[in-house]
């Protein structure tokens, strides 16, 4: 039996996010939201640890009150008890792991999943200082992971080099992307989810240091976008550009 | 002001040093193997760590020499992030991260980062103390003075290595690259790579992919990624072959001056992100455009 808890988090559609022409701001109003890319591999490693050795996964999610789609997801995907703190403070890292850590030490606990770099700040910070607070070993950036007694073992993929390492429960794992393929939940999971209560709970501390984003833009991309449907006339017009640029 | 950049890459750890040397006094620690390499590019001190090389050991003892700096610089790699995040919280201090630009403005840091996996920069202003450098900051500069040397030796771990694997690098350099064939999760199936050969040739281009064809299948050797997580490449042109133009993707190649895309969905995001774009089968495309080029 494993207590698992899997840390996730909500962000905006990427992909949907516009910049404005006039002010070459991105447009974050209205832009939908759904559960970060990594998260969903967390919940994926967690419910695959959870069908292999039995137990619980908890889920914790830092956000607002419009979290709910997201931790409904997880709850579709496998795991049984969440839990929405809201407050959460774009950029203050430090805040984030404090807040967790607080909610984390009151739920027992063997494996702390998390993904090792959000897809929208890309910080990959919130493991390291989780480890700190938490005083629990991190076995991160992992692409597979074993319990075997007391003991949790991963594969560690290192910009140069990969590592198998193992240390004591209760541990902390973060995972990479190519950990798993996230299961698409069946309709009636997804039916049953909704129904699911959600803890909701503030932060039980305040954040310290100051952060101030004073600026934000988008990258400026003036791509001439010629977009050929016609393969033939493609080629031949991209044949020639490609011939001249690269001679 | 006195900086510490915390490295396993001694390259890396020069691209700071060589970058902010002029604003900041630098010391760097290094694991030991780094120590002699890093130490031609004018930081007062290295200080080469001695031990088991785990994150948790390299957290605490960076997090005891922090007693005598004001800022910690980590470029940004996997073990990095982790090292710095383990310091800021060990710390309580204020962390940054993916950072292309520092200034220190009123005794703060004045930082600008990459924000909504690449699609905006944000200028933060805040107390940080401890901060990830994206990759690419400086060119590393070296200086006649070697910085002395001393050794530390950092504390137990509590991560065992059960074994180690080095990744053998193709030695390619993809950023130096000034033709660019990149392959995605489109080409299928790795032998079916052989049908991107003839382009390479007709352009004189060197080969990269994006991150599940590196990393999740392991098409390509890992050097050849570009991304956010990856590579960031700035070549004359960047032909982009089946992959679908994912915003992280997007970050890594927005500096190649002309980008051709060929993907056979029209609303792929790619074709938001290029000059030119075909849309077809990269498999009936690749032998007509090689053709077109040639003929
Ligand atoms: C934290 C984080 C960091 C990341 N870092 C990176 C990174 O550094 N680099 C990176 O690349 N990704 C990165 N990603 C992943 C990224 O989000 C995308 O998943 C990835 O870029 C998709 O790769 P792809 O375009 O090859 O595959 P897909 O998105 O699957 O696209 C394949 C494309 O091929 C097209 N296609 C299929 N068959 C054909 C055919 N026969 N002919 C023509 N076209 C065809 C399809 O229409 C589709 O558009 C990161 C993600 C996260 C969360």
């Amino acid at each position: 039996m494993v207590n698992v808890i899997v840390l996730i988090k909500q962000m905006p559609d990427l992909e949907q996010i516009r910049s404005d022409p006039g002010t070459g701001k991105p447009i974050k109003n209205g832009v939908p939201t759904k559960l970060e890319t990594l998260s969903e591999n967390s919940i994926e490693a967690a419910v695959t640890l959870k069908e292999k050795y039995g137990g619980k996964v908890t889920a914790i999610l830092f956000g607002n009150e419009q979290s709910s789609a997201s931790m409904k997801r997880a709850y579709a995907m496998g795991v049984d008890d969440g839990y929405i703190i809201t407050g959460y403070k774009e950029s203050n890292y430090l805040f984030t792991a404090r807040v967790l850590a607080e909610k984390i030490k009151e739920l027992p606990h063997d494996v702390i999943i998390l993904g090792n770099q959000s897809a929208d700040t890309f910080s990959g910070f919130l493991s390291g200082q989780l480890s700190a607070i938490l005083g629990e070993p991190l076995l991160g950036n992992s692409v597979s992971i074993e319990i075997e007694g007391d003991i949790v073992k991963v594969k560690r993929n290192l910009e140069n080099k990969s590592l198998v390492i193992s240390a004591k429960k209760p541990a902390i794992v973060s995972v990479s992307q190519e950990i798993n393929e996230p299961r698409l939940p069946p309709v009636m999971q997804i039916m049953a989810a909704g129904r699911k209560p959600i803890h909701t709970e503030v932060p039980k501390i305040q954040p310290s240091g100051s952060v101030q984003i004073v600026s934000e833009i988008s990258p400026k991309s003036d791509r001439k976008k010629i977009i050929f449907e016609d393969v033939d006339k493609g080629v031949s017009e991209v044949g020639k550009i490609l011939k001249e640029a690269t001679r | 002001m006195k900086a510490l950049v915390f490295s396993e890459s001694s390259t890396l750890a020069a691209q700071v040093i060589s970058g902010l040397k002029s604003v900041l006094d630098f010391s760097v620690a290094v694991p030991k193997d780094q120590a002699d390499s890093v130490s031609e590019y004018g930081a007062k001190e290295v200080i080469s760590l001695d031990g088991n090389p785990q994150m948790d050991a390299f957290g605490k003892k960076i997090s005891e020499l922090m007693n005598s700096y004001d800022f910690l610089f980590v470029p940004s790699t996997v073990l990095g992030r982790e090292v710095a995040g383990y310091v800021s919280a060990a710390l309580g201090q204020i962390s940054v991260p993916e950072i292309s630009k520092f200034e220190i403005v009123d005794s703060k840091c004045k930082t600008s980062s990459l924000s909504l996996g690449g699609k905006s920069i944000i200028d933060i202003i805040s107390d940080a103390k401890v901060l990830t450098v994206a990759p690419g900051f400086a060119d590393p500069v070296k200086v006649s003075e070697k910085s002395k040397i001393s050794v530390m030796t950092l504390p137990d771990s509590s991560v065992s290595v059960i074994s180690e694997e080095e990744k053998k690098g193709t030695g390619v350099n993809i950023e130096s690259a000034k033709v660019i064939v990149s392959i995605g999760r489109g080409i299928g199936k790795k032998e079916s790579i052989s049908i991107v050969d003839p382009l390479l040739k007709a352009v004189h281009g060197e080969l990269a992919g994006s991150r599940p064809v590196c990393l999740d299948y392991q098409w390509l050797s890992e050097d050849r990624q570009v991304g956010l997580s990856g590579k960031k490449v700035n070549p004359n042109v960047y032909i982009a072959v089946g992959i679908s133009g994912q915003i992280q993707h997007i970050a890594g190649m927005r500096g190649s001056k002309i980008v051709v895309a060929i993907n056979r969905d029209k609303s792929a995001p790619i074709f938001e992100e290029c000059d030119y774009g075909i849309v077809g089968d990269l498999f009936q495309v690749i032998p007509k455009l090689v053709a077109a080029i040639n003929g």
